[in-house]
């Protein structure tokens, strides 16, 4: 094993001892469980955006509609269907991966400036559709009237419900989850096509890469990650609204990634860490922390284009 | 040149290495002061201090720190002192829910106050009623907080809906007539709000049509075309808020005024106090009012307040103030901050004069756990000598009379075991 190796494994065994043990030192840093877990689950959220925008190099700006119909396919199997956790997590990722597919069939053959504005327009067609349906989203109001159940493990039940450890470290066991198999993909034959396409399109195209197919499978599997977020979201909130099917929730996600630096794997994550903890913070402190908040981002983007985890990386180097 | 510039010891990325971790230190060094006197008692309030609510919850937050500063000056809660800890909700749902959470778990207080949006109120009783914390909602008026959605620990000092439009309904259509056009804000707020009034109507045989509006719309010039189309004698206007206020200039700016009457249930003093005098018209119910001749306490009230914000108090000031007010009598009669005693003793508790600034002694019902405040009908009006003396109560409602039975609010309260 070469130091390089051993020096990234060191890291990645880094990065889980600090998620794992996060109940237990962010509450004496003055932080609370339940911060963390939104950290997770918006950090997924922006890892799913920074597959597509990091990895294979198309922007998309309505990711967020992905996300929210997880959140409302979740929250609408428990209210409907069955009060079941697990269940609540495959319908939601069914639905905003689903969603996604058949879209993600109209949009491949956009590129730059067009993709996004299409992606916009997409997402706000849910973000209209959630908003107006008031009989079967809650409307403006959002849906309500369900919560996460327990997981019967048959030895051993789950109470995460009311034990925000035990949430916790529910939702890390996702994360997890998916995590590993974006990892696994990106490692795959067909990750590395997406980063060939991100580099040099044309070329691909002239070495016979079915480029549209390519974009379209990648898109496809963000929207399947992006939708298990959303159901992860619905359970942390016990709640769905519309306000996440919105495009200025996209802007929070694509700001996430390229915060926390875009071509990197575990960038996205730090910059969700980063905005949700800000936000937390300051908008305790002054009602100006949008403010302060959209510094920061434009600090970033001036000074370390690659994000704060690409800043780090380089002093090391 | 360049060699030049290398002999300087310090270069750009040391300097922005620096700030970033001064910055980073800025907010981290208070994260770790986690030093508070253990002897507090803490209440939390969770507010859209951001967002198109801005203005009224601030006015609540007056209220609720002047409250504050009062009952520490007698003593605070048990000879504790109170300390109030106000969190934004920006107007989202997942923010008032996660804000709530942080109050209740990482700042361990006894109480939670909010939320002017009823669709995070509503969210945040979630939340507080699995915490098993006493919870006032102190400015959201759907119906369902103390109605269908109900639970044992949310109280409500504002009016429902159904209250406001019951006391004003029959003014309208007395004086004006029975083609009603509604202007009403798209969620749970404004449907409530029609859905109320379309009931008295329809009862007295009334017909009517409206228009639903996307929260934060800045051109009503569509809707208003509709309601010109209808020809109403009354258009009511649901809308809140900023709102409001856009969508009234535009109702003048229009001409509307000359053709039909326009009323509806809130039209709060920061928002009359933001619309041009043309626009200071029609019937509307105020739920407190600061010009109270011969109600005890309420000149010194105001006088407070004024000394605050250099204005007269507004109901939503008194909104705040009756929440963190009621928290620390029932605590301090109960001698206890445990939460399921507290909701108990709460159930029927009649404020005292000083707490309640209006006539007679609204009570929490114990049915549902609404706050039986007078509603106070009238016109407003462009200012009259005094610059905030742009409304006059025209017929006082009492509370019992405007909510109607408990019972048909649908609340049923099951208290934990």
């Amino acid at each position: 094993m070469s130091a390089k190796d051993t020096r990234k494994l060191i890291v990645l065994a880094a990065i889980w001892a600090v998620l794992i043990l996060a109940p237990y030192w962010m509450v004496p840093l003055g932080g609370y469980t339940a911060l963390a877990t939104r950290v997770l689950v918006l950090g997924l959220a922006a890892m799913s955006v920074n597959f597509l925008l990091g990895f294979t190099g198309v922007l998309s700006f309505g990711h967020a509609a992905w996300f929210g119909l997880g959140a409302y396919g979740a929250g609408l199997a428990l209210k409907f269907l069955a009060p079941s956790t697990p269940l609540a997590l495959v319908l939601g990722m069914l639905l905003g991966g689903l969603c996604g597919a058949v879209l993600g069939a109209l949009l491949v053959r956009r590129r730059g400036v067009y993709f996004a504005m299409v992606t916009i327009a997409f997402g706000q067609v849910f973000y209209y559709i959630a908003f107006q349906w008031s009989s079967l989203t809650g409307g403006d109001d959002g849906l309500r009237g369900f919560e996460r159940q327990p997981i019967d493990l048959g030895l051993l039940k789950l109470d995460i419900l009311s034990n925000a450890n035990t949430f916790y470290f529910f939702v890390l066991f996702c994360f997890a989850l998916a995590v590993g198999a974006m990892g696994f993909i990106l490692r795959s034959p067909f990750g590395r096509t997406m980063i060939a396409i991100r580099e040099n399109e044309r070329r691909a195209r002239f070495l016979g890469i079915p480029i549209e197919r390519h974009i379209w499978i990648a898109f496809t599997l963000s929207c399947f990650f992006m939708g298990f977020a959303g159901a992860l979201y619905a359970l942390v909130n016990n709640f769905a609204d519309p306000r996440g099917l919105h495009y200025s929730q996209s802007g929070d996600f694509v700001m996430m990634a390229v915060m926390g630096g875009m071509r990197n794997f575990w960038g996205p994550l730090l910059g969700a860490a980063v905005f949700v903890v800000v936000q937390d913070y300051l908008s305790s402190v002054t009602v100006n922390w949008m403010s302060f908040l959209g510094l920061l981002f434009v600090l970033v983007v001036l000074f370390f284009p690659r994000g704060l985890l690409g800043f780090l990386q380089r002093g090391k180097a | 040149m360049g060699t030049a510039r290398r002999s300087w010891p310090v270069d750009r990325r040391t300097i922005l290495r620096t700030g970033a971790a001064l910055a980073a230190m800025q907010v981290s060094s208070p994260f770790i002061i986690k030093a508070r006197g253990e002897t507090l008692v803490r209440i939390g309030m969770v507010d859209p201090l951001t967002g198109v609510y801005a203005a009224i919850a601030q006015g609540e937050v007056v209220g609720a720190k002047f409250a504050t500063e009062e009952i520490n000056k007698k003593g605070g809660i048990m000879g504790r002192q109170v300390e109030l800890l106000v969190e934004d909700s920006a107007n989202d749902v997942g923010t008032g829910v996660q804000k709530t959470r942080k109050l209740i778990e990482r700042d361990q207080v006894s109480f939670i106050i909010g939320d002017v949006n009823s669709g995070i109120a509503i969210a945040m009783a979630q939340v507080t009623s699995e915490k098993k914390i006493l919870h006032i909602v102190s400015g959201g008026h759907t119906d369902p907080i103390t109605g269908t959605s109900c639970t044992w620990n949310v109280f409500r000092v504002c009016n429902s809906t159904a209250m406001d439009a019951n006391a004003i309904a029959s003014t309208l259509m007395e004086k004006f007539g029975k083609r009603w056009y509604f202007l009403t804000p798209d969620y749970a707020y404004g449907h409530s709000v029609q859905a109320g009034f379309e009931k008295l109507l329809k009862a007295a045989g009334g017909t009517s049509s409206g228009a639903l509006v996307p929260i934060g719309t800045a051109d009503y010039s569509a809707y208003l075309i509709q309601a010109k189309a209808f020809a109403p004698q009354v258009l009511i206007n649901v809308m809140g808020g900023g709102d409001q206020v856009s969508s009234l200039k535009q109702f003048v700016q229009f001409g509307l005024d000359k053709q039909m009457a326009v009323g509806g249930t809130l039209f709060e003093l920061e928002s009359i106090r933001a619309v041009p005098d043309s626009a200071r018209i029609g019937w509307w119910t105020m739920e407190w009012w600061w010009d109270q001749p011969g109600v005890p306490h309420v000149a010194e009230f105001n006088t407070s307040m004024k000394k605050i914000t250099g204005a007269s108090a507004t109901a939503r000031n008194w909104f705040g103030y009756a929440s963190v007010q009621t928290l620390a009598a029932i605590a301090n009669q109960e001698k206890t901050l445990d939460s399921v005693k507290l909701s108990r003793a709460l159930a029927g508790f009649k404020l005292p004069p000083e707490i309640a600034l209006q006539p007679g002694a609204p009570a929490f019902r114990e049915g549902d756990h609404e706050l039986m405040s007078t509603v106070f009908v009238g016109e407003v009006h462009p200012p009259k000598g005094d610059p905030d003396n742009m409304f006059t109560v025209r017929n006082p409602v009492p509370g019992e009379k405007a909510a109607g039975p408990a019972e048909a609010t649908g609340c049923k309260i099951h208290w934990p075991a």
